[in-house]
């Protein structure tokens, strides 16, 4: 249906029909609505100087409210969702909300310009979930920097907003949103503006039909990626196709042993299921990037960027994932690490989608562990990624699948390493010569998040941790505490 | 927090000292404060930078002329529209706004371009043609010094720099007293050591942004984001050949600075722009142009030589520096040399510094200019030889400590300093006691700043309501309008939420220098003071008059005017409300205003102390516990001065583990996004504990010094120091990133092995 992008902008009803599909939120809201409390410091999605609250309503009915950088979002991502900024937060009567009196009271600002976007992050949370812990704080705002507090204040204030009244505005506020919500369109979106088209169909079929008509057009998922290219590259193709409406692309399924992931699954709405299962993927997923990309950014999209250092490929591979595609009415699928041609190319074929992505659930005696390395905890980029999948049994690895992120143009399986150790009683020996084996996998790459020998120096290391791990409950062998959850 | 037990301060505050909510508090958690981009302007257009891909090349021709044709655009500069000013320092500002005959690094602007929206301004950039003549390009420091290095810009090297040195070398500078080879015969043990560290950045969110407005007779009205309103009129004026007069700087609200914001990048341009095509222009700088073309700090290479006896006592300091600040004349060497040993009584002591032109973007400065890299040398080969000599290091710190009376490295004498009170502070904190795990190590240093003064001027309105209000001229970057408003509440008697502070423009008010030198709370609280003073003395002139005594007879008490004694008669006080509400009939409205270029700003030493922990698998570090002591002479809002040490103690954090400018071999800089350029975030962090103490400053009416940039000395060596004892291993290379140390792990393993 061709029409306008409808939203709710701060309670009110927005149609909008005159941008160009890769205005991003940012920009319209400064812009356009004179909302300049939403800061923009990089555009890029690393600072969350731009945070907004978007609000949509779960596959279960209810209201979810998370933070979102609105420097990369295309504006048509909108489309039947709901935004806040923090010019709504006070009461109309100019009571502050606890999260920005907190702040205030607690002097958790200096300069003041990470404040708006720490106060909405905070905001989503407070919308969301109890009382955060210090480290839970510490989770919640690790998308937000702040250059002159040193965080202490604002941790602290996360918390502190919880001793004040409830703000019964805000309260009364969220009760009508679903309402609110429900009036929006539930139909597809095709939105043109400056001779540039967005597509957001609301089924598979008509996902695929589109897609595979325009083999030319940029699929977009969750524009943690695409977003950059167009506030760095100036990108702006001539048609956009949006996964995110798909309801059957949003869906996360267990049966016959098997998980299923959607394609436009966001790494929020995966992470407890994830964790359930294998704790250290959840915890992997809780240290990619910050809130507000993980609300946004999504499994599929992170499988088919192909990226080499992606997080989401390796523990996947080591997990013996499945990829499904589909062309038109073709659907096929193949294994994971088979989808990773060679660096910048994938086995995907114009105006084919990746639809889902399936790993058989733990079997027993097997464990995942997955080691991130990056040079800051959180919010990071990866250096070296190890996922190790063990099946142990008697003493004995019975099934190793070892998959490494950030050592070759792919995500790729150490398939000499695993040779190592399949058969072999599981002992330092062998780990070692597992680790010696890596130089055979691999020839990893100079640049300059990681040399080539700190690369190959720290995948043998991981290794050796993963296997202390396993054979040492209890043994310390990382630093910084694994904050849980996302 | 032990405040209250240190507090030496005699006099008794009312105000001063306690924690009232800021007065911008609510403007910013509400969106409401306007920075500098948040501004709009009728017929505004849209100004774009073009940047140089090459870090160095020669510009043989601009061609602009499909840019100007190209639809939506309104006007093109390049240097061909501006005049080199006479002055050297205006001159070296204006070509790093704008190059002239040779782009000196990557992201030099070549030219800009106004238009009406950021399309089409973006569309016309890439019209322009600029033809470059590549040429060798140098980013290291060590190497441009060479003799054969690539010569950034010929001529430009004092006579003071020796034989032996590429022109590269544009100053050198020495300070120190004593016979330091005597020195060094007469220590048990001397430890020579080389270190380098990278250059970092400020990291403010808030990138550069102004929005420039000329009308057509030649007045010009700029707004912008920045640390001194003055100096952005003294800079542009002077490039742009008009009067001062003709130009009005308002500075909007300041999303952080730290001397970053202390010089103009954009400014001439969008004035030259809005000049040029007659309509309001704003610029705003990416995250990348701020990486790429702002001022980050210096990067440095240093040897430093110290002798000790076995119990400790520093027998000789010898430190060398070199520093590069990009690809202009950069002084901020010679505050390196002047602070390295200036934690240190020391008999002989000699600190030389040399500065080296490169292919990076000019040096602005950063919170305590200079000082940290020299400090972290030094600091890190005391430790060196505490740990090989077994002693402890905060006794040995104790021993040698500079204190009221120690002649400087630099020649002065120090008055009284807090130095011993933070190192005894340290010793006596549970934090040193507490025991540490395997794989972990604590660190100590000492740091130093110098604090300024300088041109300040104030002005308090006494209003007929009873309320006060105090304009300055200095833009808050850390919650200085509360404290001034403080210490004017304080000296009038009235209510804290009964003055408000503003900071106004350049029209509005005389001349104020930067916010820069942690100079505010003090300057331009000793011009609030004495502001309020001469108000005061107004007041009871008025009083007096009212009365019909002598105004020699009035005193003014608890924000009061009353009769001095019994003898100048019997009247009710009468409060500053009541003056004022009839100030009308006793000759008008009640003003106290001060100019001083302030003196006596009183030096400012801390010690930090800190836990951390070394993973040996990955060379990650993770920092378990930290606690800030430092002398803040009198903390007029504690709070905020717990804020600056906090805030400097992460800065410092950040450019001890993993901030950094990384160059590749073709000299683009690699890393120009957060993302890479990785400051702090929630996670990385303790909570920073601390401990103020209050050793008063006799240059302030409240003992009042600095407290801003101490903070972020200290980092790099406590840092340091604790990853070297929890690894094994002495670190000589900032930032210590996990690669980093995993590499000198590593160099060390076989080493131990074969000992
Ligand atoms: C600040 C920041 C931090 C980050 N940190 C991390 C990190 O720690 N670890 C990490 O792994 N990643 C990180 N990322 C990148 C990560 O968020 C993305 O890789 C994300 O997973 C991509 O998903 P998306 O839905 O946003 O994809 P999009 O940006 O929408 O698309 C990405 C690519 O995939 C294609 N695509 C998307 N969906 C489909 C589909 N269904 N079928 C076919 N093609 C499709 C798009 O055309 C595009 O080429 C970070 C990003 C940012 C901005
Ligand atoms: S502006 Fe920095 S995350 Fe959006
Ligand atoms: S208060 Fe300045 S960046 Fe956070």
């Amino acid at each position: 249906m061709q029409g306008p992008v409808c939203m709710i902008l701060n309670g009110q009803r927005v149609d909008v029909a005159d941008v160009p599909p890769t205005t991003t939120l940012l920009a319209w809201l400064r812009e356009r609505r004179g909302l300049t409390g939403t800061k923009e410091g990089c555009s890029e999605g690393d600072c969350g100087a731009c945070t907004v609250g978007l609000r949509e309503l779960g596959p279960d009915g209810k209201l979810v409210t998370m933070p979102a950088c609105a420097c990369i979002l295309p504006l048509p991502m909108l489309h039947g969702r709901e935004i806040v900024t923090v010019e709504r937060l006070a009461a109309p009567d100019g009571r502050l909300h606890p999260v920005q009196q907190a702040m205030a009271e607690g002097h958790g600002s200096q300069c003041g310009f990470c404040t708006p976007g720490f106060v909405m992050s905070m905001w989503c949370a407070y919308r969301s979930e109890p009382r955060p812990s210090p480290e839970r704080a510490d989770a919640l705002l690790a998308g937000n920097l702040c250059r002159c507090t040193g965080y202490g204040p604002i941790v602290a204030a996360a918390s502190a907003a919880h001793d004040l009244p409830r703000p019964e505005w805000d309260d009364d506020d969220a009760a009508a949103a679903p309402t609110r919500l429900a009036t929006l369109p539930t139909t597809a979106l095709d939105y043109e503006a400056d001779g540039r088209r967005f597509i957001a169909p609301v089924t598979l079929d008509e996902l695929a039909d589109a897609a595979a008509r325009n083999p030319d057009a940029t699929i977009l998922s969750g524009a943690t990626d695409v977003g950059l290219w167009i506030t760095k590259r100036h990108f702006a193709p001539a048609t956009i196709i949006w996964t995110g409406r798909v309801a059957g692309l949003r869906e996360l399924k267990e049966d016959d042993g098997t998980l299923t992931i959607g394609a436009a699954v966001t790494y929020r709405e995966a992470a407890a299921r994830l964790a359930a299962h294998w704790p250290d993927f959840g915890k992997l997923v809780a240290r990619i990037a910050g809130a507000q990309i993980r609300a946004l950014g999504t499994v599929g999209g992170n499988i088919a960027n192909g990226s080499p250092i992606g997080d989401m490929p390796p523990a996947l591979i080591a997990l013996g994932a499945r990829l499904q595609l589909r062309h038109g009415d073709k659907r096929r699928e193949i294994t994971l690490d088979d989808f990773f041609l060679d660096y910048g190319r994938q086995d995907r074929a114009p105006g084919e989608i990746v639809t889902a992505v399936t790993a058989p659930l733990p079997g027993k005696g097997l464990h995942l562990g997955c080691h991130k390395v990056s040079k800051r905890f959180d919010q990071d980029i990866t250096s070296v990624l190890g996922c190790f999948a063990l099946t142990l049994e008697d003493g004995h690895v019975r099934q190793a699948r070892l998959a490494y992120g950030g050592m070759a143009g792919v995500p790729k399986r150490a398939r000499a390493a695993e040779q190592a150790l399949i058969g072999q009683p599981y002992t330092r020996e062998q780990v070692d010569a597992a680790a010696a084996a890596l130089s055979d996998d691999f020839a990893p790459l100079t640049d300059m998040r990681a040399s080539a020998r700190y690369r190959m120096q720290v995948a043998q290391n991981l290794l050796l941790r993963d296997y202390l791990e396993r054979t040492t409950p209890g043994v310390e062998t990382r630093l910084a505490p694994a904050t849980e959850g996302v | 927090m032990a405040l209250d037990k240190q507090t030496t301060a005699k006099r008794e505050f009312k105000v001063v000292g306690t924690r009232p909510l800021r007065p911008d508090g609510v403007d910013k958690v509400t969106g409401k404060a306007l920075y500098g981009a948040d501004l709009t302007a009728p017929g505004m257009l849209v100004g774009k930078i073009l940047r140089s891909p090459h870090p160095h090349a020669r510009i043989r021709s601009i061609d602009t002329s499909a840019a100007e044709a190209a639809p939506g655009v309104k006007a093109v500069i390049t240097h061909a529209d501006f005049t080199l000013p006479d002055d050297e320092d205006m001159r070296d500002i204006l070509v790093n706004c704008m190059a002239f005959n040779k782009a000196l690094y990557d992201g030099h602007a070549v030219a800009a371009v106004a238009a009406i929206s950021e399309a089409a301004a973006k569309a016309a950039l890439k019209l322009i043609k600029v033809d470059y003549e590549v040429l060798p390009h140098v980013t290291d420091v060590d190497e441009a010094m060479k003799p054969d290095a690539p010569v950034i810009e010929r001529g430009r090297q004092a006579e003071t720099v020796g034989e032996g040195f590429s022109e590269n070398v544009t100053s050198y500078c020495e300070f120190g007293h004593g016979d330091i080879e005597a020195g060094f015969t007469r220590a048990d043990h001397v430890i020579e050591r080389s270190f380098k560290t990278e250059a970092t950045h400020q990291g403010y969110i808030e990138p550069h942004a102004c929005l420039a407005t000329f009308t057509t007779d030649g007045k010009a009205d700029l707004w912008c984001c920045t640390q001194g309103q003055y100096m952005v009129r003294r800079v542009c004026s002077a490039i742009m050949d008009m009067e001062a007069s003709q130009l009005r700087v308002t500075p909007s609200e300041i999303g952080g600075g730290f001397g970053g914001k202390t010089t103009v990048f954009i400014e001439p341009v969008a004035l030259m722009l809005a000049k040029k095509s007659g309509r309001p222009v704003k610029i705003v700088m990416s995250r990348s142009d701020v990486l790429r073309a702002s001022g980050p700090t210096c990067s440095s290479s240093m040897d430093v030589r110290i002798g000790m006896t076995k119990d400790g006592r520093i027998t000789a300091g010898h430190a060398k520096l070199r520093y590069q600040g990009g690809a202009f004349p950069c002084g901020t060497v010679e505050m390196g040399a002047m602070a390295a040993f200036a934690a240190y009584d020391l008999e002989a002591v000699r600190t030389q510094g040399w500065n080296a032109m490169t292919n990076r973007p000019k040096q602005a400065a950063y919170r305590a200019p200079g000082a940290p890299m020299a400090i972290y040398a030094v600091e890190s080969v005391v430790d060196e030889l505490c740990q090989h000599l077994g002693l402890d290091p905060l006794d040995v710190r104790l021993k040698n400590a500079a204190k009221a009376g120690t002649k400087a490295s630099y020649g002065v004498t120090f008055t009284d300093i807090g130095l011993s009170a933070c190192l005894a502070a340290a010793k006596a904190h549970p934090h040193y006691a507490a025991p540490l795990g395997p794989g972990q190590g604590r660190g100590v240093s000492c740091g130093f700043w110098f604090n300024f003064g300088g041109d300040t001027c104030v002005t308090l309105n006494v209003n007929m309501d009873g309320t006060v209000s105090v304009t300055e001229g200095n833009p808050d970057i850390g919650g200085s309008r509360a404290s001034i408003g403080m210490m004017a509440a304080e000296e009038l008697g009235v209510p804290f939420d009964k003055v408000r502070t503003q900071v106004v423009d350049t029209a509005s008010l005389g001349y104020n220098e930067v916010t820069d030198g942690s100079r505010v709370t003090f300057a331009v609280g000793l011009a609030t003071i004495k502001a309020a003073q001469a108000a005061k003395a107004e007041m009871c002139r008025r009083a007096a008059m009212i009365w019909g005594i002598d105004a020699e007879a009035v005193t003014w008490e608890d924000g009061c005017a009353k009769p001095s004694g019994p003898n100048a008669g019997d009247f009710p006080p009468m409060t500053l409300a009541e003056i004022a509400a009839v100030s009308s009939q006793t000759g008008g409205p009640i003003a106290g205003h001060h100019e001083v270029n302030a003196d006596g700003a009183g030096v400012s030493f801390g010690v930090h102390l800190v836990d951390v922990e070394v993973d040996p698998e990955t060379g990650a570090t993770k920092v378990l516990r930290y606690t800030v002591f430092q002398d803040a002479g009198k903390a007029v809002h504690p709070d905020y001065v717990e804020g600056q040490m906090q805030g400097g103690a992460v800065q410092g954090i950040g450019w001890a583990l993993n901030e950094e400018y990384i160059y590749g071999e073709d000299g683009r800089l690699q890393n120009a996004g957060f993302l890479d350029y990785r400051v702090p975030v929630a996670s990385d962090l303790p909570m920073i504990d601390t401990v103020i103490l209050e050793i008063p400053n006799p240059g302030h009416p409240y003992g009042v010094r600095g407290v801003g940039e101490t903070s972020i000395v200290p980092p790099l060596a406590a840092i340091a120091n604790a990853v070297s004892r929890a690894a094994g291993v002495r670190l000589t290379e900032l930032p210590m990133s996990p690669p980093r140390i995993l590499a000198a792990l590593d160099a060390a393993r076989p080493k131990a092995a074969a000992e």
